[in-house]
C-alpha cells in the first residue's frame, strides 16, 4: 500500500488526514526543481549556441546532447533533493513557488528555441 | 525483412512511446478535469490512485521516448557519411542539410526535438511525484490541481509540438 493510502479508506468522506496535513512544501519542491532542471538545460543549450561552453559528449553516438541533458538532469535531481529537504515541512509561499516554476519553464523554453540562438 | 532495425527503433520512439505518452497525458488531463469539476465531489481512493497511475505511466512513456530518441534514434540520424558516398538516404542529417529548402528541418526542428522533450519529462515526473504523495488532495485542493493541470498541459503541448516536428523530419529523411 502506498504511503498516502495508509490513512485512506473508501468510506472516508473527505480528504484523509495524512493528505490534509501534509504541507505543500513537497509539491513546491518538486515543481520548482523541475523548473530549475529545465532552466539548467536551457542555459547549457544557450551557452552551446553561443560557443561559450559545450558540455562534453558522454555518448559518442549522441554527441554533445548527452552531456547537456545529463548535466541538466543532475541539476534537477540535486535541486529537488535540496529543496525537498528544506521545504518539506513548509506550507506557505505557494503562490511564489508557482510563479517561479512558471517563470523558469518559460525561460527554459525560450532558451531552447533555435530562433533565439541567432541573437547570441 | 519488412522493417529494418533502424525503422523499428524509430517507430518505437515516435509511435509506441511518443504516441503512448500523448494518449496518457490527455487521459490524465481529462481524468483530473472530470474528477475536479464539482467542488462538492470528493474522489474515491480508487479514482485518485487511477490518476496517480496514469500520471506515472505518462512520465515513464515520456522518459522512454526521450531516452530512446536521444541514445538510439538520434545517433542514427546524425551519423556522418563516409568519404565519397553520394546516396545520402542512410544519413538523414546530411541529407536534410544538403538542400537549402530542407535545412530548417535540422536547424529548427531537430534542434528543438533534441532538448524540449527533456523539459516535458521533468515536468510530468514532478506531477507524478506530487500525485503519488498527495493522493486525493491533488484533485480536491485547487492550488495543487491548478499547478498540476498547468504543467501537464504544457507537457502535452510540448510533446505534441516535437511529435509534429518529428513527422516533418521523418517525411523528408526517414531513419530506416
Amino acid at each position: 500500500m502506498l504511503e498516502h493510502d495508509a490513512h485512506v479508506t473508501a468510506a472516508t468522506p473527505a480528504a484523509p488526514a495524512a493528505e490534509q496535513i501534509r504541507p505543500l512544501g513537497e509539491a513546491m519542491a518538486a515543481f520548482v526543481a523541475a523548473g530549475i532542471g529545465s532552466l539548467a538545460l536551457g542555459v547549457l543549450v544557450l551557452l552551446h549556441a553561443a560557443d561559450a561552453y559545450s558540455a562534453p559528449a558522454l555518448h559518442a553516438g549522441a554527441g554533445g546532447i548527452s552531456g547537456r541533458t545529463t548535466f541538466a538532469v543532475i541539476a534537477w535531481l540535486v535541486s529537488w533533493a535540496v529543496l525537498h529537504r528544506r521545504w518539506r515541512v513548509r506550507d506557505n509561499g505557494w503562490r511564489t513557488a508557482e510563479a517561479v516554476t512558471l517563470a523558469l519553464v518559460v525561460l527554459s523554453l525560450l532558451a531552447t528555441l533555435p530562433l533565439l540562438w541567432e541573437v547570441f | 525483412m519488412l522493417f529494418s532495425e533502424r525503422s523499428i527503433w524509430t517507430m518505437l520512439h515516435g509511435i509506441g512511446f511518443g504516441g503512448g505518452a500523448m494518449l496518457a497525458l490527455i487521459a490524465v488531463l481529462a481524468a483530473v478535469y472530470l474528477l475536479g469539476r464539482e467542488a462538492t465531489h470528493v474522489p474515491s481512493v480508487r479514482e485518485a490512485r487511477f490518476v496517480t497511475q496514469l500520471t506515472s505511466l505518462a512520465a515513464s512513456l515520456i522518459w522512454l521516448t526521450t531516452l530512446v530518441g536521444t541514445y538510439a534514434v538520434f545517433p542514427l540520424y546524425r551519423a556522418a557519411p563516409p568519404e565519397g558516398v553520394t546516396d545520402l538516404a542512410a544519413y538523414p542529417r546530411t541529407l536534410i542539410l544538403s538542400a537549402p529548402e530542407t535545412a530548417w528541418l535540422h536547424s529548427f526542428a531537430m534542434e528543438s526535438k533534441e532538448h524540449v522533450p527533456w523539459i516535458a519529462a521533468m515536468l510530468v515526473t514532478a506531477v507524478a511525484h506530487v500525485s503519488w504523495r498527495y493522493g486525493r488532495k491533488v484533485i480536491v485542493d485547487s492550488r495543487l490541481r491548478r499547478a498540476s493541470v498547468a504543467l501537464l498541459a504544457v507537457a502535452f503541448l510540448l510533446v505534441s509540438y516535437v511529435s509534429l516536428l518529428g513527422v516533418f523530419v521523418n517525411k523528408v529523411a526517414p531513419v530506416e
